[in-house]
């Protein structure tokens, strides 16, 4: 591998990785957002080396958004470093499945709803917008650290970035969150519910308890067909009809 | 709702900023419904309603795991529009009209994102010879456009979540009687419940995270009926 002379600043593509999933389409992708990201690591490249690397850069890609900064940046590095196109595009296509569910389990099922069951319980405990203040602020403490993290990462190990994946704080990480998300939505659930329905009379309270029991037997049981959403629609456009009739 | 044209100015704003957060950028949650249905009650002078709607949507959000390619109704310009539906109509009709209009405006939202990701497959599919050039200057092009086209999208979704809430009071509110605004607000309360729990119970699996679950729950309710 030659070496490489300077490191190119990573402030730019950091920049551009949050607009990541700006132009997502059913062809590519994350491809262009990941093409995009990149361009600013590889405008050292001598003129021959260049255009292809961009073009190279903007094919297919899916991955977790906070995580594509692993790819660019190991992407990036195997351009600069001199590594084969056809290893780089193997790289890139080996690196969506790992970073995609690493990426769905440490954020989407664990930091992610970790922070939200913690500020509906804080919510519901009287702790109003500041609650949700500090979801916002501890949650994106996380978010940019990770993004930054992992496109470092990615820079330093170029082609062997899969020992980035095992760092032991992921792993370490990953298996704290699950137990933490569970437990705090597990307790926000009835805290929420409780602060919503404490205006009500006693009947309805009890018409939540079965209607929402009801509702959560057909989720789990149909859950193919149905979703919260139409859930949702069908059971309110029942009440209207009911509430417009029973005057 | 007859608000001032600045209010409604600064909600259409807001749900915009809302919508393109959800996935363009930069995703930092300001499209989850308990900040999104916050920040519109600020905007309103009506933060508890603001709090309490999206509470509501945000246990809707539990049934949504956004991997891959997957579909899903969007809740945060929707929240921003139920909490101005629902400011407009004290208590319980509030909520459930609230609720209604949120939903109905989620739903349209859904679709517009899946119809903005084929715009832009066709968008990129008709670039491909340029991107594979590697003009960095036409890949910037095509991003930037599906940035704006995402703002569009989020702005157009955010307007008729605002007329649906300028409709939903003259158009339900009078015909229903306290008993049937206490009905729609049930259901509405009960759907994000059951979707809460259900979504919930998916991430957490039939695994050892299911005890933390169940002690979670138990915490809760106790903490709930001491505070009662």
């Amino acid at each position: 591998m030659a070496a490489v002379k300077r490191r190119p600043s990573l402030a730019a593509a950091l920049l551009r990785l949050f607009a990541v999933q700006g132009s997502y389409n059913y062809e590519r992708l994350l491809g262009v957002g990941v093409g995009v990201a990149e361009e600013p690591l590889l405008r050292d490249l001598d003129d021959g080396k260049y255009r292809p690397a961009v073009a190279r850069g903007a094919h297919f890609f899916n991955a977790h958004p906070y995580l594509v900064g692993l790819a660019i940046g190991a992407a990036a590095r195997a351009e600069h470093d001199g590594a084969a196109p056809d290893q780089i595009e193997r790289m890139r296509e080996a690196l969506c499945g790992p970073l995609g569910s690493l990426g769905d389990r440490l954020v989407w099922a664990g930091w992610l709803p970790l922070l939200s069951g913690l500020a509906l319980a804080a919510v519901a405990l009287g702790g109003g917008w500041i609650a949700v203040g500090a979801f916002l602020l501890v949650y994106n403490i996380g978010h940019v650290a990770l993004r930054w993290w992992a496109l470092q990462a990615g820079w330093t190990h170029g082609t062997r970035v899969s020992v980035a994946l095992h760092h032991p704080v992921l792993q370490k990480a990953g298996a704290l969150l699950g137990p933490a998300m569970a437990f705090a939505v597990g307790a926000a659930l009835p805290l929420s519910a409780s602060l919503l329905a404490v205006p009500f009379p006693r009947w309805a309270q009890w018409a939540v308890l079965l209607t929402a029991g009801a509702c959560f037997v057909l989720l789990r049981w149909r859950g193919d067909r149905v979703n919260g959403l139409r859930l949702g629609l069908g059971i309110s456009a029942l009440a209207l009809v009911v509430g417009l009739l029973w005057q | 709702m007859n608000l001032p044209i600045e209010l409604l100015i600064a909600l259409l704003v807001w749900g915009t900023l809302v919508g393109v957060d959800l996935v363009s950028l930069p995703q930092m949650m300001i499209a989850r419904p308990l900040v999104a249905g916050t920040v519109a009650g600020a905007i309103l002078g009506d933060i508890p309603t603001g709090l309490k709607l999206g509470v509501v949507f945000e246990l809707l959000q539990y049934d949504i795991l956004p991997v891959g390619a997957v579909r899903y109704p969007e809740y945060g310009p929707a929240t921003v529009a139920a909490v101005a539906t629902a400011h407009a109509s004290a208590g319980v009709l509030g909520l459930g009209l609230g609720a209604l209009v949120g939903l109905v405006t989620g739903l349209f939202g859904g679709v517009t994102i899946n119809v903005l990701r084929r715009v832009n497959s066709r968008i990129v599919h008709a670039a491909a010879a340029r991107l594979e050039s590697g003009d960095p200057a036409a890949l910037v092009r095509v991003h930037v456009g599906g940035l704006l086209r995402d703002a569009l999208r989020a702005a157009l979704v955010t307007i008729v979540g605002l007329v649906l809430a300028w409709l939903a009071r003259p158009l339900l509110a009078g015909a229903l009687s306290p008993r049937g605004a206490l009905l729609l607000a049930v259901a509405a309360v009960a759907a994000a419940v059951a979707a809460g729990s259900a979504g919930t119970l998916r991430l957490v699996g039939r695994g050892p995270n299911l005890a933390w679950f169940a002690a979670g729950l138990g915490g809760g309710v106790a903490a709930a009926i001491w505070l009662r």
